[in-house]
């Protein structure tokens, strides 16, 4: 419920959506783990980290009249993806997903899905009616490539209780446990997709949607058979456990 | 009483109907019920048994039972979720596509197991797959040791007739291997089994169970959780389980 307001405010902006962003990032900025990609993201709002970050900020951020050098068409689409997903995927807005270190072949379904309909969200299914299916492949095999951030929690009793659920499951709903199918260390493949150092909104609206069935392009249903599992308070809980994931070694 | 009796033929008619419509659905028959035959093939089953199944696709596959029955088949130590590794691959196509077609109740599983979630080719795949794996975790035993008291029951009630002197099962019958496994999980299927519960009952087995109480369950679950894993057992070598490089020494 409270995703959806959010993401039909962000509807309207559709086209002003950089704007739009770059307030929301500034604004979410101090709560992240922070990263050269964020802090050169809020370089045009008046933040000491955008200050301090001048030098690294990309000529595009912060004078896209006057790019110093011509973007390629590619370049220029992904700076349409990064108002949102940031840079290097890893996404600081609570409610977008990180896309860095996805499966190529997971995210080209994502992006397929939300042209067709067959997934749908205000914000996104708006976005993909400005990119060509042709742009796909390049895009999903960029963020795939990019490296996965992980956030720090400060929720320690959340995340003890996600942790448990993400490796034995719930034995009272018979929920199965998280790790079965995204990997022990959660960071999954083309069938299961990455979770590790996922945002935790984005997780829980994730597990709310296949629950209620708003979201229902899982392959086989088995996404939505355990998430059907799941109450309120165990979302919460394995999503802020997810998003402190670190990789194995 | 006219109203009573127009009532009971409004019923009636709206029973017959809804037996004609269920008619051409495939409609599982359950222990106890009229038309119950134990080892049923059911269409699916023997669609399973006529193919080849393929361990690495099994493999494959079974990621997504992980969740529960963890990545080495072992289940959990409670017993909720049970041990499937070294499983005779017929007793897990007969248990799987019995739980699919509704004769044995697992409603738990069934999201997972059911139509779309594995194929009908994945079925005879994990079976092949876990029936191979050897590598088992310390599985759950009772809170003290019964089994002298246990073994006396198992071969008194002649259990070993069909799940082995070494609870090895039979993979030839379909009887599955009861050494070894969880104790919580042995103890909750035989009250399923004896009570009708589980749906696929082996009418015999209720028989050799019937006069069972609690206790005497409590002290075979234990003696079998306590018995080896039947392969390291020599009196019985599974010659599929030889490995080539001591064939030569066992010959
Ligand atoms: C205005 C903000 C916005 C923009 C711009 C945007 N996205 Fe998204 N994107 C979202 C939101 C919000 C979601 C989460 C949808 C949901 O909750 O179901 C999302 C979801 C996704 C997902 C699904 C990820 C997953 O883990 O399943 C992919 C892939 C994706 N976006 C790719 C892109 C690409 C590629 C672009 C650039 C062409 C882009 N997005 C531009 C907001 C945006
Ligand atoms: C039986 C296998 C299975 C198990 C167990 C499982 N998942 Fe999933 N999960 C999937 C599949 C399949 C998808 C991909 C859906 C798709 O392709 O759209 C998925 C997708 C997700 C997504 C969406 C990811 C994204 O980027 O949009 C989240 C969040 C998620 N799972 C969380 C969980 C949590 C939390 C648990 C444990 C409580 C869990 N999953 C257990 C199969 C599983
Ligand atoms: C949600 C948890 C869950 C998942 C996922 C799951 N199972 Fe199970 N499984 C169970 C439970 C619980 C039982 C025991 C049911 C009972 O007590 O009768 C069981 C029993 C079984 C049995 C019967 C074992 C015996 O000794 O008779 C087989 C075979 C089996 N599962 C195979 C599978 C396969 C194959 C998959 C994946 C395709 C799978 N299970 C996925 C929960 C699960
Ligand atoms: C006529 C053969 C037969 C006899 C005798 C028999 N069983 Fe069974 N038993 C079975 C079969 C077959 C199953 C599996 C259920 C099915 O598919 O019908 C089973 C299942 C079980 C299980 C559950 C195993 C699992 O993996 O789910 C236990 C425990 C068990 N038997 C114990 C006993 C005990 C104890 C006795 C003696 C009192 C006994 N059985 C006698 C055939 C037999």
């Amino acid at each position: 419920m409270k995703h959806k307001t959010n993401s039909n405010g962000l509807q309207v902006c559709t086209f002003i959506a950089l704007i739009c962003v770059l307030f929301m990032s500034a604004a979410h900025a101090e709560t992240m783990q922070s990263n050269e990609a964020a802090a050169s993201e809020v370089a045009a709002a008046p933040t000491p980290e955008a200050a301090a970050s001048e030098v690294a900020a990309t000529p595009e951020a912060t004078a896209p009249e006057a790019p110093a050098v011509a973007l390629s068409p590619f370049e220029e689409r992904l700076q349409l993806c990064a108002g949102c997903h940031n840079p290097d995927g890893n996404s600081i807005i609570p409610e977008n997903p990180r896309l860095a270190g996805l499966d190529k072949k997971y995210i080209l379904i994502q992006l397929r899905d939300f042209k067709s309909g067959d997934r749908t969200n205000a914000t996104m299914s708006a976005i993909i009616q400005m990119v060509d299916e042709k742009e796909f492949e390049d895009l999903a095999k960029y963020f795939s490539g990019q490296k996965r951030q992980i956030s720090v929690s400060e929720k320690p009793e959340l995340v003890e209780q996600g942790k448990q659920i993400f490796e034995e499951g719930v034995i009272g709903s018979a929920a199965p446990a998280c790790m079965g199918c995204h990997g022990e260390d959660g960071s999954g493949d083309a069938k299961f997709p990455r979770l590790q150092g996922q945002n935790a909104q984005y997780v829980v609206n994730q597990l709310t949607n296949f629950k209620s069935g708003e979201r229902a392009n899982d392959a086989k249903g088995l996404m939505r058979a355990v998430a059907k599992r799941l109450n309120e308070q165990e979302m919460a809980a394995v999503a802020e456990y997810m998003s402190t994931l670190k990789e194995a070694e | 009483m006219k109203t009573i009796l127009s009532t009971v033929i409004v019923l009636l008619f709206g029973l017959q109907a809804a037996v004609a419509e269920a008619a051409d659905a495939y409609v599982p028959k359950v222990y106890g019920k009229k038309g119950y035959v134990w080892d049923e093939m059911t269409p699916e089953r023997v669609q399973v048994l006529k193919q080849k199944g393929d361990p690495v696709n099994g493999k494959e596959a079974f990621r997504g039972c992980q969740g529960c029955h963890k990545s080495d088949a072992a289940g959990v130590r409670e017993g909720v979720y049970p041990r499937l590794s070294g499983q005779h691959a017929s007793v897990l196509i007969k248990q799987i596509t019995e739980i699919r077609a509704g004769i044995r109740k697992n409603p738990k599983m069934l999201p997972f197991v059911q139509d779309p979630a594995i194929s009908v080719q994945e079925i005879g795949d994990i079976a092949e797959y876990l029936s191979t794996l050897t590598s088992y975790r310390e599985n759950g035993k009772g809170p003290e040791d019964l089994s002298a008291k246990g073994e006396k029951l198992f071969m008194t009630n002649k259990c070993y007739t069909c799940h082995g002197k070494h609870g090895e099962g039979n993979a030839e019958k379909s009887y599955p291997v009861v050494a070894a496994q969880h104790y919580g999980y042995l103890i909750r299927e035989m009250n399923l089994i004896r009570t009708g519960v589980r749906g696929n009952s082996n009418p015999d087995m209720v028989k050799a169970i019937s006069g069972f109480k609690q206790s005497d369950m409590d002290a075979v679950a234990d003696y079998l959780s306590r018995l080896p894993d039947y392969r390291t057992v020599n009196a019985t070598p599974n010659p599929a389980l030889v490995v080539p490089e001591s064939s030569s020494a066992a010959k």
